[in-house]
């Protein structure tokens, strides 16, 4: 309860930055925010990053949570969920800017266009009872640890499938299934706690 | 009516970002014509909002928050600026003109993301493989996939065929069947290496498709494609 009305918290911060360019909501954002994006790439359980790329990305995230946030719909996403959308588009941009070949340049194609959440490119979806971030966070915390490990590796560190699998030393099929069965799981409890 | 859809663990590899840059190319296409994967991959977006939520907050630098606000500074004033090099409003520059590809039906109606890609590499050149099947490759700034709009003429039959590598076919235009099944407008096809098969378009028109193959590891230099053709046909 206290945790859902942070939730909803961070999101009208990022209405206010939006549309009144508010300042002091932006730095609210960034000392709650800054942390955990660097968290998620660089702690002591992932190192997807070094510390200075960690920080770096944490700037180009945050630059462009402020440019965006007039396009942030609290009706659409979460907080979190419309930052770590922003936080992966970042990374697949820095990460591609550091390994692009000269002769790769002139497409016309950006991340943004690839990964696109705007409204205007999407078919519409009927909106679903819209699920608090803590309940996610709750049902991520409930999956069996080789469950959860496997999403953390996709999401906090970057891998495919195949580059998991290479790690741990599994079949590729046994990574697919892990996933498959995290998405399953994750599902019944967030259709079951997203029920009035 | 979709019938044929990325599965669940491509879908994350797309939403968490490892997904190779061509591959999801043809995802986020399939995404812009699909709502189911929509939903789905809004649910994928939520569980990567639920990590960011949950990790473990690591402190930065003190001088942080002041670098940035000096950086929003300079940022010249009002709301969010266009890329210098994307005009707004529609995705596709419109300097490379090309009256052919305007007035061509089969890319009159085509998703967002497919008309940026389109807009880059005009005017299209088109090479014929065999009677009934054309292909353009297309220009995508990665060289470890090939990228290609086929088209197969009405009716047409292409060649018993296999591919070298992994292939995603997303059909745009008209339809095709194989001995699988019929393929119409937003389907997404996988194919692993070394399957085989043997497209033929409808009758009522043309087929045209986006197909995503996995270039063999030997090709390096940006121009090694042309003398690695991807596709061997079988003689019939
Ligand atoms: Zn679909
Ligand atoms: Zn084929």
């Amino acid at each position: 309860q206290q945790t859902q009305t942070r939730d909803d918290d961070w999101s009208r911060l990022l209405v206010q930055v939006g549309t009144h360019r508010d300042r002091a909501a932006f730095e609210r954002l960034f000392h709650h925010y800054a942390p955990l994006i660097k968290g998620f790439h660089y702690s002591r359980s992932v190192q997807a990053f070094s510390a200075e790329a960690a920080d770096e990305l944490v700037q180009e995230v945050m630059f462009r949570v402020w440019r965006k946030a007039t396009s942030f719909d609290p009706a659409r996403a979460s907080a979190n969920t419309w930052i770590y959308t922003i936080m992966r588009n970042c990374r697949i941009d820095m990460l591609r800017r550091n390994s692009r070949r000269q002769d790769a340049d002139g497409c016309d194609v950006e991340v943004d266009d690839i990964w696109d959440e705007s409204p205007e490119s999407q078919p519409l979806v009927v909106l679903q009872h819209k699920r608090s971030q803590r309940d996610i966070a709750e049902g991520l915390r409930g999956l069996p640890p080789e469950q959860s490990h496997v999403l953390e590796k996709a999401y906090m560190e970057g891998k495919s499938h195949s580059e998991i699998a290479e790690e741990l030393g599994l079949p590729l099929g046994t990574v697919k299934s892990r996933v498959r069965l995290a998405l399953k799981k994750l599902e019944t409890i967030l259709s079951k706690r997203g029920a009035p | 009516m979709i019938r044929h859809h990325p599965d669940s663990n491509m879908l994350l590899e797309y939403a968490s970002g490892s997904l190779p840059w061509a591959m999801s190319l043809a995802v986020s296409a399939h995404l812009q014509l699909c709502p189911h994967c929509r939903r789905a991959s809004e649910q994928l977006n939520e569980i990567g909002g639920g990590l960011l939520e949950d990790s473990a907050p690591q402190a930065t630098s003190g001088a942080a928050l002041a670098q940035l606000m000096e950086r929003i500074d300079q940022e010249p004033q009002q709301g969010e600026p266009q890329h210098a090099d994307s005009p707004a409003g529609e995705g596709a520059p419109v300097s490379r003109r090309n009256t052919r590809d305007d007035r061509d039906p089969a890319l009159a109606r085509l998703p967002q993301v497919i008309r940026k890609l389109l807009g880059g590499n005009r005017p299209l050149k088109w090479r014929r493989v065999s009677p009934a099947l054309k292909m353009s490759r297309l220009h995508t700034g990665q060289d470890q996939y090939e990228v290609a709009f086929h088209r197969i003429s009405r009716g047409g039959k292409v060649a018993e065929h296999d591919h070298r590598g992994r292939e995603v076919t997303l059909v745009l235009y008209g339809s095709f069947s194989d001995a699988d099944g019929v393929y119409s407008p937003g389907d997404f096809l996988l194919r692993e290496p070394g399957e085989v098969h043997r497209p033929i378009a409808t009758q009522d028109q043309e087929c045209l498709c986006l197909s995503v193959v996995e270039a063999p590891v030997s090709v390096t230099g940006p121009l090694g494609w042309l003398v690695n053709p991807l596709l061997s046909f079988r003689p019939a």
